[in-house]
């Protein structure tokens, strides 16, 4: 009967403890001024917290901020439809953005916000602007990898057999489909995922589980992001034998992506988020994305990342990257050719 | 025993049918979404290779973890339980404390002493690790209720040692070992961490990807509904294996007089055995944990830490407490025998065990999202917690019902109590000890839940969990460490206390407790 009553104990001490974890995470909503924003944060509290921080000091509003995968918080934005709490999102990637936007539910963006930043990387209806770039590279181990792949085509060829990792669950890699399909093609575009899938390409769940196989001599090379070799090394605290390597100027597997934001329709505190997305495409901040996260500041002139190419050397695809965001296409061909 | 005190059983099954109707949300919305894609498109999507691909990985990995489970746990179950061997105390705890540990801290832990672990092997490997108490506890409690006296029956006919277990013991407790292996299946289904981690594509895994591809929660609910399909067949193939209810008689004061057998040879293979598991569940994660701990750079945040600890066992023990308050209707029936419909809704719900966080997560946010200021709040992701884990809660408080006998019932009833009466002062008294382990089972399961509390919980609050994924998500395990070792040894409270003496009570002792009872009323 001892443990009877200690559960039963335990259990009113719980309703009330979690009653005050509940009042606490709850904020005193109702008046009027702009105390607090809501923002869905699909891009990392390590990396982000830091910049979100700042603007709560300088501006005075509260962030309540929910940290979620970009595309499972996109798909969450989509279920909870008008009624979804959430001010702002900031994803990490351009799909999840325009697949909100695509549902409506985005509102457009003045033309004040985000003046700076290159009209390239905002969505031609204004309903999310980039705030950071990356670039999709190969990371390879220079031990290993003796022929570098001139294009994403070289990838096919009986030398990479066995020695590619790709993560095609992974947004990043998704937008790349996307565009290659608005490139070439749905019929080159499954043409090639099917011959990379044939050539026995290793699949990965993330960009970063890929550059760590190679670390660990699983594959040989991966498409990813410049900058989780960047992130494998803090992570890891400690050097790794992982270079990124581009293609040739021009070829699609250079493409840019973006990570981006955007003010949910339904916010009655669009203002208040318009003020963070023209903080977050401010010079200094920018500036500060680019030599704390490695990230490409999307404002034209401004430096690259330490030890990376100039965003225009990298002889990127111009790719609308509102058609990236279209990816139901590329769902439908990555289950087709059964990497997804 | 004709005349037994039936709680009004219309009223209950009203009940039960509320509970399935709040449970079955999540196959709502799976039904609902699937709906959205065309005749041809489900038909393509469930034809096509892959599909089948990954269906294949996920049955051949449920058939190699289950195999494992029966095999090893009732091993390692008879060495606990008929061996002689040092501590058995400590092996004891030692062999069910894996339960507190999440499979993708087992992954983590163990690939970051093998880096390269992966395939189907491997998981089969993390999964049989982690489930394996689920098995040792199950046939643990059938072993203590077996009745002494077919042994000794057994015994005086000439029959060997391994003898008896075979033709005796094992018959006996293979109904046990069956709800064991139940239990590991249907984890096998619904896990995403371990299988992910490895790079095996379960279902669940599948449904995931497919998720996260966030225009296409239409094919993803087309493989919910397939992974629903699954855990159905194979929770019905589990009751044809098993075989009808047969009433076991449980044997007085069992406990005093089980005989271990005293043999140094049987003694050694045992602790190897029972090494071995408790090798590979336990020291290894353990020590991966603490030298990753002692490893991280970065100071640990003690308040961070102590507010996700104090939010991680608020909401799962709030869970726990709803799952069991939902596990009631369903449990009282039962035990007033099982007709169509009660045997229905417990597979119902059941199947329902099967289904992955990810698909309770997103179709508890379709509909909540509706709620107002409920929506992202504790109670429903309590309520998740609920809807994930009831099946636990119902077999537990409803075994822990049973153990009321009828007669005490009528005896009160012919005292002239009231039903709410009988339930207060005679029912409650009597199965709240067995009761309370359904609460701490799903407790404990609850804490260690990520992908639906990612959706659900209210924004800004962490639990252990949560932010063990978001260090992880970027590799930072060094950083995730110290929130695992605190998930773990807080999770390690409530398996202690399951594996305290008298957990398995056999209904006798019970009995002759509630005998007592009879003289208070």
């Amino acid at each position: 009967m001892k443990r009877s009553a200690l559960v039963a104990a335990a259990a009113a001490a719980t309703v009330v403890i979690a009653s005050f974890v509940w009042v606490s995470t709850q904020s005193e909503s109702g008046s009027q001024a702009v105390e607090e924003l809501t923002i869905y944060s699909g891009r990392s509290e390590e990396f982000i917290a830091p910049f979100l921080a700042q603007w709560e000091q300088e501006s005075g509003i509260a962030l309540n901020v929910r940290y979620g995968d970009s595309a499972e918080l996109a798909a969450q934005i989509l279920e909870e439809g008008e009624n979804s709490p959430a001010d702002l999102f900031l994803s990490q990637d351009a799909g999840s953005l325009g697949a909100v936007a695509a549902a409506s539910l985005f509102t457009q963006l003045p033309d004040s916000v985000a003046r700076d930043i290159d009209s390239a990387f905002i969505a031609d209806s204004r309903s999310w602007v980039g705030v950071t770039g990356r670039a999709r590279v190969y990371a390879y181990n220079p031990d290993a990898v003796s022929v570098l792949p001139q294009s994403i085509t070289d990838l096919t060829k009986a030398i990479y057999r066995g020695k590619i990792g790709i993560a095609p669950s992974n947004s990043s890699f998704q937008a790349f489909v996307s565009a290659l399909i608005n490139q070439k093609g749905e019929a080159v575009a499954q043409k090639w995922l099917s011959e990379v899938k044939a050539n026995d390409a290793k699949i990965y769940l993330k960009n970063s589980a890929i550059v760590e196989a190679i670390d660990q001599g699983e594959i040989d090379l991966g498409l990813v992001n410049h900058y989780y070799i960047w992130e494998v090394v803090t992570a890891l605290g400690r050097e790794i034998n992982v270079k990124n390597g581009y293609f040739s100027s021009g070829d699609i597997g250079n493409l840019i992506n973006v990570s981006g934001a955007g003010v949910l329709a339904t916010s009655k505190k669009q203002d208040a988020a318009f003020e963070l997305i023209n903080f977050l495409t401010s010079d200094p901040i920018q500036k500060k994305f680019v030599e704390e996260t490695h990230e490409y500041s999307l404002i034209p002139g401004l430096t690259p990342p330490q030890g990376l190419p100039d965003f225009t050397s990298l002889g990127s695809p111009r790719v609308d990257l509102g058609d990236l965001a279209n990816t139901q296409r590329t769902q439908d061909l990555l289950i087709k050719v059964g990497l997804l | 025993m004709k005349s037994k005190v039936r709680f009004n059983s219309i009223g209950l099954k009203a009940l039960v049918v509320v509970v399935l109707a709040l449970m079955l949300q999540p196959l709502v919305y799976l039904l609902i979404r699937a709906g959205e894609k065309s005749t041809s498109e489900i038909l393509n999507l469930l034809t096509r290779q892959k599909t089948l691909e990954v269906l294949l990985t996920t049955l051949s990995l449920l058939v190699i973890v289950v195999a494992i489970n029966v095999l090893l746990g009732t091993v390692i179950s008879a060495g606990l339980h008929y061996i002689k061997i040092p501590y058995p105390r400590l092996f004891l705890v030692a062999c069910i404390l894996p339960l507190a540990i999440p499979s993708y801290v087992f992954t983590y832990t163990w690939k970051a002493l093998f880096p390269s672990m992966q395939g189907i092997w491997a998981g089969a490997f993390i999964l049989a690790l982690s489930t394996m108490p689920y098995m040792i506890l199950t046939v643990l409690i059938a072993f203590q209720k077996i009745d002494l006296g077919i042994i000794e029956v057994g015994r005086s006919l000439g029959l060997s040692k391994v003898a008896i277990f075979f033709r005796i013991i094992i018959p006996q407790v293979r109904r046990s070992i069956s709800a064991g292996a139940l239990l590991s299946g249907l984890y096998v289904l619904s896990d995403f961490g371990a299988v992910s981690l490895l790079n095996v594509e379960t279902l669940t895994v599948s449904i995931s990807n497919l998720f996260k591809s966030s225009y296409d929660r239409g094919a993803a609910s087309v493989i919910g509904v397939l992974l629903f399909l699954a855990a159905a067949i194979f929770i019905t193939f589990e009751a044809t294996l098993k075989g009808r209810d047969f009433e076991t008689r449980g044997n007085e004061g069992f406990q005093n007089s089980i005989r271990r057998i005293d043999r140094p040879a049987l003694s050694l293979v045992a602790v190897t055995i029972l090494g071995s598991y408790i090798i590979a569940a336990v020291i290894v994660p353990f020590y991966v944990l603490i030298s990753r701990f002692l490893a991280n750079p970065t100071a640990v945040e003690i308040n961070n830490l102590a507010t996700a600890a104090a939010a991680t066992i608020s909401v799962a023990a709030l869970g726990a407490l709803m799952a069991f308050a939902l596990s009631l209707p369903l449990a009282f029936l039962i035990t007033q025998g099982k007709g169509r419909f009660v045997t229905a809704s417990e597979r119902l719900i059941l199947i329902s065990h099967a289904l992955p966080g990810v698909v309770v997560g997103l179709a508890l946010v379709s509909f909540g999202s509706r709620l107002g200021s409920l929506y992202q709040s504790i109670y429903l992701l309590a309520f998740a917690y609920a809807v994930l884990f009831l099946a636990k809660s119902v077999a537990s408080t409803s075994s822990a019902l049973a153990l009321v006998s009828p007669q005490l019932k009528e005896v009160a009833a012919t005292l002239g109590k009231s039903k709410s009466k009988i339930a207060t002062d005679v029912v409650f008294p009597i199965a709240l000890p067995s009761m309370s382990l359904g609460i701490l089972l799903v407790f404990l399961t609850a804490m260690k839940e990520l992908p639906a509390t990612l959706m659900l919980r209210p924004t800004g609050m962490d639990t252990l969990a949560t932010q063990i994924w978001s260090a992880a998500s970027i590799s930072r395990f060094n950083e995730a460490a110290p929130y695992a070792l605190i998930l773990v040894l807080i999770a390690a409270i409530p398996t202690f206390i399951l594996t305290l003496p008298g957990t398995a009570r056999s209904s006798s002792e019970v009995r002759s407790e509630s005998e007592k009872k009879v003289s208070y009323l």
